[in-house]
């Protein structure tokens, strides 16, 4: 019975021969460090969106013979998602599902994007009735093929006439 | 017998000199995980601007990290200021008018008690849920103020 017992008492490390490791000095690191990075840790990465008020949507006035050239425009409306460039209407894809189909939209978009003279320059026009997310979700793909001034604007209801 | 043993699993450390040793692994390996998660998410510089409470800003791919310039905030019920409500968007969301007097008069305060103007860039920080017909008719007031280089406060993606 006394073996059995001594057998309970025996921990696994005595059993072995290793020596009990002290962690207190690894605590103590622990409980001074873990407040200092719980202090200095950033949860949420916060970053901006830039763009203009187009002064006059849809054209661009970098021509140096005078004459205004053209700007990509993406109508952005509640059932579909129109790219025009000037009065053309180059593409509508619908919105599928209560959602835009933003991967189709950004390969239409980078093809036309070859297709046109004015290549860093985009105007988004807006439905009044759009919600700010949708509007920050097109911007981000208007970035993402290349358009590095992005211009904001309203958009009228009637989609084939642009802006 | 059995009352014996369950004490002597208990008082191990007494016949060692009388202390008491936890086991400390457990606690060790849950320290050691969020030191790792902390270290991730470790900033030197903070964030230079602070995001207001009552906002759920839209997320987006962009990585240009703000500065501190005039802020804005539309709020799924109000127009905020430098924390002062300046309208509720009721009254102006279906304005004929574009312009917000409240928001145009507190420009032209604030241009009367000199304060820096800073290079005509804006801040906007506006709820996701809020419809663009709120958030046009700001930057059509701000540009009406003189503010026309605009940005967009969103959330980092990823």
């Amino acid at each position: 019975m006394k073996a059995i017992s001594d057998a309970i008492i025996r921990s696994p490390s005595d059993a072995a021969d290793i020596p009990d490791l002290d962690v207190t000095p690894i605590m103590n690191m622990f409980i001074i460090l873990i407040p200092f990075l719980v202090s200095m840790a950033v949860f949420t990465h916060l970053s901006i969106l830039e763009f203009t008020l187009p002064s006059n949507a849809g054209i661009g006035l970098d021509d140096s013979a005078g004459k205004p050239e053209l700007k990509l425009t993406i109508v952005v409306a509640d059932d579909h998602l129109a790219i025009t460039h000037g009065e053309n209407m180059l593409d509508s894809i619908p919105v599928t599902n209560h959602n835009y189909d933003l991967i189709t939209f950004r390969n239409r978009l980078s093809y036309f994007r070859q297709n046109v003279s004015i290549r860093n320059e985009a105007v988004v026009a807006v439905r009044d009735n759009i919600k700010f997310k949708h509007v920050v979700h097109i911007m981000d793909e208007c970035r993402s093929v290349g358009f590095v001034n992005i211009g904001l604007s309203n958009a009228t209801s009637n989609a084939e006439s642009g802006v | 017998m059995k009352s014996k043993r369950i004490s002597l699993i208990h008082s191990s450390g007494d016949e060692n000199g009388g202390t008491f040793k936890p086991q400390l692994t457990s606690l060790i390996d849950v320290m050691t995980i969020l030191l790792v998660f902390l270290i991730k998410s470790f900033s030197v510089e903070g964030n230079l601007v602070t995001q207001s409470d009552n906002l759920a800003l839209p997320v987006s791919g962009s990585k240009v990290k703000p500065d501190p310039v005039l802020s804005l905030e539309i709020s799924r019920n109000s127009l905020i200021a430098e924390g002062t409500i300046l309208a509720h968007n009721s009254s102006f969301v279906n304005s004929d008018s574009m312009v917000i007097p409240e928001l145009l008069n507190w420009f032209s305060d604030r241009n009367k008690n000199e304060v820096e103007k800073s290079d005509n860039k804006i801040m906007i920080q506006s709820d996701r849920e809020i419809e663009f017909n709120i958030v046009k008719r700001v930057m059509y007031t701000c540009s009406r103020a003189g503010y026309s280089d605009f940005s967009i406060l969103v959330i980092e993606e990823g």
